[in-house]
């Protein structure tokens, strides 16, 4: 199974943006693909073509070697293998649960059907359940239920559609845990929508980070987490701050001093780089480049949010026993242990 | 820039397929409203001579006559729809649940029903009340003249003004107790709380009630036939069953199509608004004025404004009725050949029943291209399709009259035409049905069992169906009700022969034989009252 995309792209009539912009992709049997970005960036519209849901305007989508989208052919959602578990779940109000995950089994025997059925409530762990209505279940067994039905069918391809934002926050933990020991366990090819990066770097094999209809990076967690491709992606998906400096020989010269580091810029190029609250650090100091602005009290850390002389704001992460005072002055230094990514200005 | 943005638009312009429900909806809302453009066409392709002598003799009067009872009505019918909902949602009146559901029963009663009641007791000469008067030396005391602008103004207020008091109730239950809060932590009294926050935020249920009246008095024909009180329905009723004088008729029914138009659109326009009041989920209900010794006013109004508009005329009917049947000759009279009570029946199910079970499935396409493909040219459709609320059934009539004569004669004098115009004068309350059954049905539901390999077919029947059903229930018993009351239509599109309840107390209460026609217009209440409970038990306010 392999699912490529190229050119994909889909404007709504009356907005002048695309909501997808020229998007291309490929992705591999057994994987779970996050797709993350704020929202309308794209990605439930993305996740919406390939399901056959909306039709795009240019661009082809292959499934297993069959051409599913293009300018000619539109592989009606039906025909197309693919499942999907909804934001609000969709499940049939007026079909128990039993029914709910038979009703994408059309043409199987009555006794095929039980069995995947009975499989498919053993696998999500709601065997109890199968006589009962969506309404009296709870957000977590919904949402499990919802899986099954997906994935009775034995689609090529799962989509999952923010699945776990109807849940409260102590819900969401849990149930995104057991959600994925259920695909790993059954081998699922998915593509899995979120806002929220976190919850992104938790699901996902790789990520596609979306912003206003493109693709701006595509990669294991870790590259997208530690070498950004781009500003936005920085930004969005590890909460970076940024300092303004010059390129300089010998690496980088910033109002937190000088970065010793390798130089793709020529000397002079006007930079900017990317700091997480565990790159920096600082120590009191009058003479300091900049002022304790607040202290938010996270636990086992402090976090500390600065203003520096020029304005900018960095964030610290300083142990829960180091405690300082709002308006202080403070001495800020880069304090990284590998190195920051730099973006030209 | 402007060239490269053309160029690229057009790359991007691939045609997307315009979905088949597009078509079907588009044929049901191009067979709502011929019938309205063909009678504007007739209209203006009348006789410049005969506009001019209509406008010089009967115009004005007219105009100003329909003007002044559909402002009357309308304000009457605001002020106690208003005031009956604030006493049973917002106050701790004694027996305010009851009173709910008795204030929304005369629903079942057709406002010429309530005039035949009100003639029978108060004419001066055998009304039961002026001979009663008579006949205890009490004659010096004046009796208002029954017929007339006031005589109508008052049936048509009694007997309508369930619609405010349902919208206006449901605004009331609505309205989230927060707001209230609000208002007074923000200085204000309750009674300045009352004035500028409560009201302000009922205003669109009230006027959107307020205009369905002012639509359904544009329309009424009985009473003010009864009353003698010429508006423009009677006056083109009489056009075309007295004088055969269609042209004058479609002159007369262009302009007043034109003013309800008018206030049709305004409905619209609110109706469109109104959808966003809706009950959030941290809505708690508001907390119950206490009237304390004031209670006993409330408690008065209230019991006299359901006697006078239910008690009092479905207990004189009962009355009537169990005279009539013990009486042999009246009973005898009530049958009409070898036809009895039983074909009245028969008919007025029969006709009413299709033409909900039509109204219904023509309205289906409408719904669901107005909600899952919501565009212009949908909004559009659905507007159109909801032109039949400004069509008065001696329009419709008239138009039908000449439509089926000259491109479906074989219909002509067939009871269909009659099931026609109920159609097509009540298909937008099905669609209004329908539409908001269908806005409740997330579209999810209908994406998921796409992706669980059923077409767009097999998805409507079994998904989309199964769950609006009591949506289109709703709607089908709102037009069978309607049918059901329906009087000018039947009575200008009816062959000979073909009788409906409605139809006979008409008949036999024009020519004054007002206890010979209560049993069939008790059975008329009797009937609605089914369909009007399934109604209400549907409204929020008889939700607890």
């Amino acid at each position: 199974m392999k699912l490529e995309i190229e050119q994909l792209s889909k404007r709504f009539t009356g907005n002048q943006y695309p909501a997808v912009d020229n998007i291309t992709f490929s992705m591999q049997a057994h994987e779970i693909l996050a797709f993350v970005g704020p929202s309308g960036c794209g990605k439930t519209t993305t996740l919406r073509l390939i399901a056959g849901l909306e039709r795009p305007d240019q661009g082809t989508i292959h499934l297993d070697q069959h051409i599913i989208s293009d300018t000619r052919t539109f592989v009606p959602p039906e025909k197309r293998n693919i499942g999907m578990v909804f934001q609000d779940h969709a499940l049939f109000p007026h079909l128990s649960v039993f029914d709910n995950i038979a009703f994408g089994l059309r043409g199987y025997t009555k006794k095929v059907k039980k069995d995947r059925v009975l499989e498919l409530l053993k696998l999500v762990d709601v065997e109890a359940l199968s006589k009962r209505f969506p309404h009296i279940l709870s957000g977590g067994e919904r949402q499990r239920v919802a899986l099954a039905r997906a994935l009775a069918p034995k689609p090529t391809l799962l989509l999952m559609d923010e699945p776990f934002s109807s849940l409260d926050a102590h819900l969401r933990l849990e149930v995104r845990e057991h959600i994925r020991n259920i695909l790993k366990a059954s081998q699922s090819t998915v593509i899995f929508v979120t806002h929220d990066q976190e919850e992104a770097l938790y699901m996902g094999d790789r990520l596609a980070v979306f912003n206003q209809g493109k693709l701006e990076q595509i990669g294991f967690p870790e590259i997208i987490f530690h070498n950004s491709g781009s500003r936005f992606v920085a930004a969005f998906m590890g909460d970076s701050d940024f300092v303004r400096g010059k390129s300089i020989p010998t690496g980088y010269q910033t109002e937190l001093g000088i970065l010793k580091q390798q130089n793709d810029y020529s000397p002079g190029t006007d930079i900017e780089i990317a700091v997480r609250a565990d790159d920096i650090d600082f120590k009191l100091n009058k003479h300091g480049n900049g002022r304790i602005i607040n202290r938010f009290f996270r636990g086992a850390f402090n976090f500390y949010r600065i203003e520096l002389d020029s304005g900018a704001i960095v964030h610290v992460f300083k142990l829960h026993t180091e405690i300082y005072q709002p308006g202080e002055r403070v001495l800020t230094y880069f304090n990284a242990g590998h190195p920051l990514k730099i973006f030209a200005r | 820039m402007f060239r490269t943005e053309g160029l690229r638009s057009n790359r991007w312009r691939q045609t997307t397929p315009i979905p088949k429900i597009a078509y079907l909806a588009g044929w049901v809302a191009l067979l709502a409203v011929i019938p309205v453009i063909y009678i504007l066409i007739r209209a203006l392709a009348g006789d410049p001579e005969l506009w001019q002598r209509i406008i010089q003799t009967r115009l004005i009067k007219l105009f100003s006559n329909t003007l002044l009872l559909v402002l009357t009505v309308t304000a009457g019918t605001s002020l106690l729809g208003v005031s009956m909902a604030w006493l049973t949602e917002r106050t701790d009146v004694s027996g305010r649940k009851i009173f709910r559901w008795l204030l929304a029963l005369p629903l079942a009663i057709p406002p010429y029903i309530g005039a035949i009641v009100h003639l029978a007791l108060l004419r001066p000469r055998g009304g039961l009340i002026s001979q009663w008067l008579e006949g205890s030396n009490l004659a010096f005391i004046p009796l208002p003249n029954p017929t007339g602008f006031w005589g109508a103004a008052f049936v048509l207020i009694i007997f309508s003004y369930p619609y405010v008091f349902l919208l206006s109730g449901a605004a009331f239950r609505s309205l989230n107790v927060s707001y209230d809060e609000a208002a007074r932590m923000l200085g204000r009294t309750p009674w300045q709380t009352f004035w500028q926050v409560t009201i302000p935020s009922i205003r669109p249920g009230i006027t959107a009630g307020a205009l369905l009246v002012a639509l359904d008095i544009l329309a009424e024909y009985g009473t003010v036939a009864l009353l003698r009180f010429e508006t423009f329905s009677s006056a083109i009723f009489v056009q075309l069953a007295g004088r055969y004088d269609r042209s004058a008729a479609s002159i007369l029914s262009g302009v007043l199509i034109l003013l309800a138009l008018v206030i049709l659109y305004g409905e619209l326009r609110i109706q469109g608004r109104a959808q966003f009041t809706q009950i959030g989920s941290h809505w708690r209900p508001a907390t119950l004025i206490q009237l304390g010794k004031q209670q006993i006013w409330g408690f008065l109004a209230l019991l006299f404004t359901v006697l006078v508009s239910f008690i009092i005329p479905v207990g004189l009917l009962l009355f009537w009725s169990t005279q009539g049947i013990l009486d042999h000759q009246t009973f005898s009279g009530m049958q009409i050949g070898s036809r009895g009570l039983v074909s009245f029946i028969y008919n007025s199910i029969w006709s009413s029943g299709s033409a909900a079970l039509l109204a219904v499935l023509f309205s289906i396409p409408i719904a669901i291209y107005v909600v899952r493909y919501p565009g212009k040219v949908s909004r559009l459709f659905s507007r159109l399709s909801q032109v039949g609320y400004a069509i008065p059934g001696v329009v419709v009539a008239l138009s039908l009259v000449m439509l089926v004569n000259r491109f479906l004669p074989f219909l002509y004098a067939t009871p269909l035409v009659v099931v026609m115009a109920y159609v097509v004068r009540y298909i937008p309350q099905a669609v209004r049905s329908s539409e908001s059954a269908m806005r409740q049905l997330s579209p999810s539901l209908e994406e998921a069992s796409r992706l669980l390999k059923r077409n767009a077919f097999q998805t409507f029947i079994q998904v989309t169906m199964p769950l609006i059903l009591p949506g289109l229930l709703a709607g089908s018993a709102l037009v069978f009700l309607s049918s059901l009351k329906e009087l000018p239509a039947t009575l200008l599109l009816r062959p000979a022969g073909f009788e409906t309840l409605a139809v006979r107390v008409w008949i036999w209460s024009e020519e004054g034989f007002y206890f010979q026609a209560a049993p069939a217009a008790l059975l008329l209440v009797v009937i609605s009252i089914i369909p009007l409970y399934f109604l209400l038990r549907r409204e929020s306010i008889f939700k607890q």
